[in-house]
């Protein structure tokens, strides 16, 4: 199997690698979000698998439960459990992502429970009180764990994990450094693939699996100027290639993003040195999401310069011409960020079309007409 | 049929305290124009924060913005302001009452001033921004947002509460330290823009009133479990007013002293809202339509009242321990003691307190029915409705039905639907009372 048939694999049949696993007598577990530390999972020998909806399946069932008001993709998410599409899961975390995370947890909790459910209280405040008091929830997740496995925790696997997501960070960065040429040698949509693919195996196989796909980008030839424009994509889930592969179909290369799936995730390391349950509650509290909120930083032009900086270095980096947001519809934080950072974009004379949308599949074509209206654009 | 229903409605009798209530709410925004002519701190602020009697014990005005949309709604005013926050690049899903506050805000930044007309002399601009994430996630949020209109300091304070699974003995303290932390972060911030530090013994006494008004409150609502039913969801939905908006004032304490002598002197009397009632209906959750607020009159206009609400209460009087000396010590711990009343219930039985209480309720207010109602924009009360229905249903066998609109944006409001469905659910309730 060549490297991308092997990620086509894992990316087309969901759950396939934790279906094996799980065969074999590992435990799997399911979470949400970006905030649950695969780490601390790994360190119990437990199998992290990030939960995800699906963009090209209705929402049927979950209707009698979960109010059509709620996040698609968390209704999509808990739609899929209640077909036992995630009856390989032997326990479930949801972090305290949202208000519709949280309240779903509790309906999941009832509906479909599993040997381990468990709700991560996440600060959406940020500061030295968070951090520690995010901390202590790490340390009772870490207790409730014990419980569930009959094991303590061995703080050296915890720093072996550690090092082990951060050898799979720096993989996937490289990955991103590949976008930078122009144009690249990797689209967005096979990114997307790669990135979902490794959501629902050991870091372990993923790693290899990443660098095998760096090896193969590396070796294809350089493709001739095309004069597409470079887009950075922003929002919150995209667990599909439809959306990527629109865009890049209606002429452009998707080149950097800040998602939940995609460089959110992963961008930032978790510090190798000192107490590993501070360092990594720091770290899953530093994650750039709008559902936490950054201290006021002085007056609107520096507090915007401060919370959106790290995209301008992403925008300028990966020269960036333009930022489309997908935004999934009903996620009251990133509708309340969109207008802010289209602000700070436009400042900085990037032009930005906002999209939201339902993540849907189905819908999903009613928007290339404004996404080449968009493009001809900034062209 | 419907013309002697409407006619009967006039019959309806809520309590006559509550009629103050107007004068609250407009002195609320008086207050605030006052203030800031006195040169007096004002602050945009969120109910139901925890952190209501710092603001007076600072002498900071608060400035209820939620508040605000829901008058503008009760007014028929917001559609100006609503569709503003939509032209300025805000979704028409998100939260009604951040947008009817985000397009006042913009409306009044082109302006130069106050949009003519606003309800109540409309909200002056304030010194400061105090978001929470207590309840909900537009709360903190959108005041960060509003800093697109308006210049001016914004802090926000997490307010924790544990999920009801957990072990609270393991949890307790980092929860009520967090929650300490958090509020002494609040009070740096207030310092510096007061110039004032905080005196303990004035936010003793705030406490002490807070505590006081809430006590009474919490009292009126224990008399209402009466036959007939002294006091409607309609004067719940008013009175709140002084236990959200006045919270370790005098004001609110006199206010539920008159209220309860009232409602006592009914409960005494047999006084009830309407002369035949016939059903008792709980009002399971969600924000009540600011919109439409007369439908609760035509629910009575069937012998339909609702007897006790689950939203915008206050909460349960706790017991604070006695070891416990400070403050803000103090707020902190009566928060997690408030959070976590229906826990061990929870625990005990269904796994989901909000469950715990509306059975309570049931039980003690011998609820006949129980109406939700979903508000297209509040994920926040909305979610988990359907759940909830479907988990009171395991327990009890009452008629319930959920509404469908939003707190303020009538575009999401169909008055013969409505109507329809008021209509099925009275059957179901006559259908079970035979
Ligand atoms: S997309 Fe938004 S609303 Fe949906 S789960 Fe993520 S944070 Fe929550
Ligand atoms: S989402 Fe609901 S609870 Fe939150 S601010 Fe809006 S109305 Fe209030």
């Amino acid at each position: 199997m060549t490297v991308m048939q092997a990620i086509d694999r894992l990316y087309n049949e969901r759950g396939v690698r934790a279906r094996e696993l799980r065969a074999d007598g590992h435990k799997i577990i399911g979470y949400f979000c970006c905030f649950v530390p695969d780490e601390i999972l790994a360190a119990f020998d437990l199998v992290p698998y990030r939960i995800q909806g699906s963009q090209s399946e209705p929402i049927d069932e979950a209707d009698a439960l979960l109010e059509p008001m709620a996040c698609p993709f968390a209704r999509s998410c808990f739609n899929l459990a209640l077909k036992d599409r995630y009856d390989f899961l032997d326990g479930f975390v949801a972090p305290h992502s949202c208000d519709t995370i949280e309240r779903m947890y509790h309906i999941w909790h009832s509906n479909k429970p599993t040997s381990f459910d468990h709700l991560i209280n996440v600060p959406h405040m940020l500061g030295p009180s968070s951090d520690a008091f995010f901390r202590n929830e790490l340390k009772y997740f870490i207790s409730r764990l014990e419980d569930f496995t009959g094991k303590k925790l061995d703080e050296s696997k915890l720093r072996d994990a550690i090092r082990l997501y951060n050898r799979r960070r720096a993989l996937l960065r490289e990955v991103y450094d590949l976008r930078r040429e122009n144009p690249p040698r990797v689209s967005g949509t096979e990114i997307t693939k790669l990135l979902v693919a490794g959501m629902g195996i050991p870091a372990a196989e993923h790693i290899g699996l990443v660098s095998a796909f760096i090896d193969e980008v590396k070796k294809r030839p350089r493709p001739a100027a095309d004069g597409l424009p470079r887009i950075f994509l922003w929002g919150n889930e995209i667990d599909d290639i439809a959306f990527v592969s629109l865009v890049e179909e209606c002429g452009a290369h998707v080149v950097m993003d800040d998602l939940c799936t995609g460089s959110r995730f992963f961008w930032q390391d978790v510090s190798e040195t000192g107490d590993p349950l501070e360092a990594l509650a720091r770290r899953y509290l530093c994650t750039h999401c709008p559902r936490s909120l950054k201290p006021q930083a002085g007056n609107r032009r520096e507090d915007l310069e401060n919370r959106f900086g790290y995209i301008r270095e992403f925008a300028d980096g990966w020269k960036a011409a333009g930022a489309i947001f997908y935004i999934v519809r009903y996620c009251d934080t990133c509708e309340l960020e969109g207008p802010d950072l289209k602000e700070y974009l436009t400042d900085l004379k990037l032009p930005v079309l906002m999209i939201e949308d339902d993540y849907s599949t189905s819908t999903i074509g009613q928007l290339r007409t404004r996404i080449q209206a968009f493009l001809e654009m900034i062209m | 049929m419907e013309q002697a229903q409407q006619a009967k409605t006039t019959a309806v009798k809520g309590t006559d305290t509550a009629r103050e209530v107007r004068a609250l709410v407009k002195n609320i925004y008086r207050s605030a124009h006052e203030a800031k002519a006195n040169g007096q701190k004002v602050a945009y602020m969120m109910v139901a924060s925890q952190y209501d009697e710092i603001l007076r014990a600072m002498d900071v005005v608060p400035l209820p913005t939620e508040n605000y949309a829901g008058l503008c709604a009760a007014k028929r005013d917001m559609d100006r302001f609503l569709l503003k926050a939509e032209a300025d690049g805000y979704s028409q899903v998100l939260c009604s009452y951040a947008r009817i506050g985000l397009g006042f805000d913009s409306l009044r930044k082109d302006l130069g001033h106050i949009p003519e007309g606003s309800p109540d002399g409309g909200m002056p601009v304030p010194d400061m921004m105090l978001g929470s994430s207590a309840v909900c996630d537009p709360r903190f949020k959108w005041y960060q947002a509003a800093s697109r209109y308006l210049e001016v300091p914004t802090y926000g304070i997490d307010v924790v509460a544990p999920p009801p699974q957990d072990d609270l003995n393991a949890v307790r303290d980092y929860y009520i330290q967090y929650q300490r932390d958090q509020l002494k972060g609040l009070i740096g911030f207030l310092e510096a823009q007061t110039g004032k530090k905080m005196d303990p013994d004035r936010l003793w006494e705030a406490i002490r009133l807070g505590d006081k008004a809430w006590q009474l409150w919490y009292d009126i609502d224990r008399l209402r479990v009466a036959i007939p039913c002294p006091m409607p969801s309609q004067d719940h939905f008013s009175i709140m007013v002084a236990g959200h908006y006045y919270s370790g004032t005098q004001i609110a304490v006199d206010f539920y002293q008159k209220l309860y002598d009232e409602v006592k002197y009914k409960v005494d009397h047999k006084i009830g809202v309407i002369p035949d009632e016939k059903h008792r209906i709980l009002y399971g959750g969600g924000l009540p339509p600011w919109h439409t607020l007369w439908i609760f009159n035509y629910f009575e206009s069937f012998g339909a009242v609702f007897v006790i609400e689950n939203v915008y209460r206050g909460y349960d009087p706790v017991e604070v321990p006695s070891h416990v000396k400070d403050p803000v010590d103090f707020l902190a711990w009566r928060a997690f003691l408030r959070f976590t009343r229906y826990h061990e219930k929870a625990r005990a039985r269904s796994g989901n307190p909000i469950v715990e209480k509306l059975l309570d309720m049931i039980a003690d207010y011998k609820i006949d029915g129980v109406v939700f109602h979903a508000c297209r924009s509040c994920r926040a009360t909305t979610i988990g409705q359907t759940h909830m229905k479907s988990e009171l249903g395991k327990y009890s066998d009452l008629p319930m039905m959920q509404l469908v609109s939003d707190m303020v944006d009538l575009r999401d409001y169909s008055e013969a639907q409505w109507k329809a469905q008021i209509g099925a659910f009275i059957e179901a309730l006559e259908a079970r009372g035979k």
